[in-house]
């Protein structure tokens, strides 16, 4: 069983590493434990994290890519889609059985056709246009709602702690 | 049945053995030479042991002619001489005993040095967990079982267990080596070659065990010779199931098809049962006797026994799902395979045969089979399909353990204690109280930045310290205080310095950007960190530069 996953992501890291996708770095931090990843994303242009580089951690489990792996950011963070604990909430690292949002259908779901690649790009659209309607941190929901030019201000302070310029 | 050992032995390492190991031997052999310069040294000796007359079987020769002066003895008679008086001496032949252990470890050293070069942080702690767990049944054998009674029938036991169970040992790391080599994609030839060789090493030197034990083992008794046969029974089906993977790999078979999944299961069947087979012979050996030996293997022979039933539904459940999936969904056509040109979606290796679903997309049959256990959809399109039968949920296929205790002290003083993980069988009767207290004692003792009530609530919850083990180990139960990892030391970023220096200090190589994957494990490693290093100091840049029109 782990066989197959050590295959399948070495596959996967060998094709982030050949190309890969504009601002986006992913592999294992040691080759000891390939179910060990860490990936830094580039804030998207034109949004509030533009220019940050934000690291996060992704978890395989050994059936994987049978099911998702897990995924938190090691920086702080501040998102509506966004745990305090950087976990990240998003449907396509749900498994199939699971859903505790109740408000996914199952096509936006983990299944083995997905990939880290893809992972990480809905990460930046995430990034870009947050789920309001999920509610991992509800102040930051109610703030990007409500008062978006605090929100602003904050993941700008976020972006320039994640370069080190603070 | 893995042995968590409590209090770890303080090995010293393979160095300063050898060195004293050598340094030992050669006081021993000065010892002895300088006894048997003297002529009439073995008169003297035997004179001195006339009194106590003792087994010492190898000295038959007669002394009047030993008695009479030889000045002219040569190298060899020389040589000879020491040995024999070695032999007789007790300290002499405790250090020959040592140097051949020596020996053994150096040359292990060496195999390991040559063929796996340095072992995965996995690799050494399953053997490490191997040996201790062979130590700890021999010796129950040895001391529990066949109650032996004397020191050379003692020594006679070890020494055979100690020949199989580095041939075990070696087994061990062949196969996860091979697991390895052969779930990476750029493993050289050479590692290929060299693993194989030490498999057909291990395959004759095990197969001429057997033939010792057939020789030595059959005229002392029957039972004699199945313990002895039963350990090298262990090896070759060990190290065939390896050489038989290899042979289907080099046959290009899909490494997860039926005719690898039979293989496995006849081998694992076949080690099962041969374990089986040796635990209730040791079990019937010592039935008279409720000892602590007989307990533990009794422990030992319900371990098994689940583990066989376990492989048996497991099983079952897969000859279900075969008969479910070919009955529900044909194989693609030759030409629908040829005419598809992507690989397998589920695994990303390109596919030989596939099975083909109603919304015509293909997958390896034993990829599919994987995901229809856990979700009846398409992986592509997500069209449902006709349910299989279920997989039980992993969690609760395994049985909560309970720790066994085993304290050697009272054997022998210098034993170390073990505590033993044995399969529960009633999950309801669980880790509670006071055992589980010590449990969570003994996991933050291994793990200190967990704090213990967390380690008590997951025990509670799992029930098994084996479960939450693997929930430390993998992650699933964060530190207490999960340590953040440290943010990048704050370079003093020189804020207002221009774009031309800031790219001098960081020169961007070519050959380390994206668009190569190296062959080699380390050098990848750096290379992720570089590019890593690199695209945060270029957005730093680039910030800066956004910056500074506004400013
Ligand atoms: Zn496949
Ligand atoms: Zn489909």
């Amino acid at each position: 069983m782990a066989g197959s996953a050590l295959r399948r992501l070495m596959a996967e890291y060998k094709q982030l590493t050949i190309n890969p996708p504009e601002g986006i770095i992913a592999g294992p931090i040691n080759e000891e434990n390939f179910f060990e990843w860490e990936a830094l994303i580039t804030g998207p242009e034109g949004t509030c994290f533009e220019g940050g580089i934000f690291p996060a951690k992704l978890h395989f489990p050994p059936d994987y890519p049978l099911s998702p792996p897990k995924m938190e950011f090691t920086c702080e963070m501040f998102h509506p889609n966004i745990y305090a604990d950087g976990r990240v909430c998003i449907s396509i690292l749900h498994a199939p059985g699971d859903d505790p949002m109740g408000y996914e259908s199952s096509a936006e779901r983990w299944s083995p056709v997905q990939s880290v690649e893809k992972i990480l790009l809905s990460v930046v659209s995430m990034l870009a246009e947050p789920n309001d309607e999920s509610g991992a941190n509800v102040d930051a929901a109610k703030m990007w709602r409500e008062d978006r030019e605090q929100f602003n201000k904050i993941a700008e302070k976020l972006v320039r702690k994640t370069l080190s310029l603070e | 049945m893995p042995v968590t050992l409590v209090d770890r032995l303080p090995l010293p390492n393979l160095k300063v053995y050898t060195a004293g190991s050598v340094s030992l031997l050669s006081i021993a052999v000065y010892y002895a030479l300088s006894v048997t310069s003297d002529p009439n040294w073995r008169a003297n000796s035997t004179l001195a042991r006339q009194d106590s007359i003792e087994s010492g079987q190898g000295e038959q020769r007669s002394i009047p002619d030993q008695l009479q002066p030889n000045s002219t003895r040569n190298v060899s008679e020389q040589f000879v001489d020491v040995i024999t008086f070695m032999m007789q001496e007790p300290l002499c032949m405790w250090t020959l005993i040592n140097i051949a252990y020596c020996s053994l470890a150096v040359f292990g050293f060496a195999v390991q040095r040559l063929v796996f070069g340095p072992l995965r942080v996995a690799e050494a702690q399953r053997v490490k967990d191997k040996f201790w767990n062979y130590v700890f049944y021999k010796f129950i054998f040895v001391f529990g079982v066949i109650n032996v009674q004397y020191m050379d029938e003692v020594l006679l036991w070890c020494s055979w267990f100690t020949l199989v169970g580095f041939l075990h040992l070696l087994g061990q790391l062949c196969k996860d080596r091979y697991e390895y080599l052969s779930s990476s994609p750029h493993s050289g030839g050479w590692a290929h070659v060299r693993l194989a060789c030490l498999l057909a090493g291990i395959l004759a030197a095990a197969a001429a065990l057997l033939a010792a034990a057939a020789v030595w083992g059959l005229p002392a008794g029957r039972d004699t010779f199945a313990f002895m046969a039963a350990e090298c029974v262990l090896v070759l089906v060990g190290a065939l199931h390896v050489a038989a993977r290899y042979a289907l790999a080099l046959c290009a078979a899909d490494a997860a098809g039926a005719a690898a999944y039979y293989v496995a299961l006849g081998f694992e069947a076949a080690a099962l049962l041969a374990e089986l087979a040796l635990a209730a012979a040791q079990v019937a050996q010592c039935s008279m006797l409720v000892s602590m030996a007989s307990l533990v293997l009794l422990l030992q022979l319900r371990h098994l026994l689940h583990e066989l039933q376990a492989r048996l539904r497991r099983h079952r459940l897969y000859t279900a799902l075969a008969t479910h999936m070919s009955r529900n969904y044909p194989m693609a056509s030759k030409e629908e395979v040829e005419k598809n040109q992507d690989n397998c979606a589920i695994c990303w290796e390109p596919m030989k045969e596939a099975r083909k679903l109603p919304c015509s997309h293909l997958f390896h049959n034993s990829c599919l089979c994987q995901w229809v256990q856990q979700d009846a959809s398409c992986p592509t399109c997500r069209r449902a399909l006709a349910a299989g039968p279920a997989a039980p949920r992993q969690d609760a296929a395994r049985h909560p353990n309970h720790l066994f205790h085993f304290d050697g002290s009272r054997y022998v003083s210098w034993l170390p204690s073990f505590s033993v993980e044995v399969t529960r069988v009633r999950p309801e009767a669980a880790l509670a109280g006071a055992q589980l207290d010590a449990a969570a004692a003994q996991l933050q003792l291994m793990f200190p930045q967990h704090s213990r009530a967390a380690l008590a609530a997951d025990l509670a919850r799992t029930r098994s310290a084996d479960l939450t083990l693997d929930n430390i180990l993998e992650g699933r139960l964060p530190p207490a205080a999960p340590p953040r990892p440290a943010p990048p030391p704050p370079r003093p970023a020189p804020a207002r310095a221009d774009a031309a220096t800031m790219a001098a200090a960081t020169p961007a190589d070519p050959a380390d950007g994206a668009g190569r994957f190296s062959r080699c494990a380390a050098e990848r490693e750096a290379q992720l960190r570089r590019r890593k290093q690199q695209l945060v100091e270029a957005a730093r840049r680039r910030y800066l530069a956004r910056l500074a029109p506004r400013s």
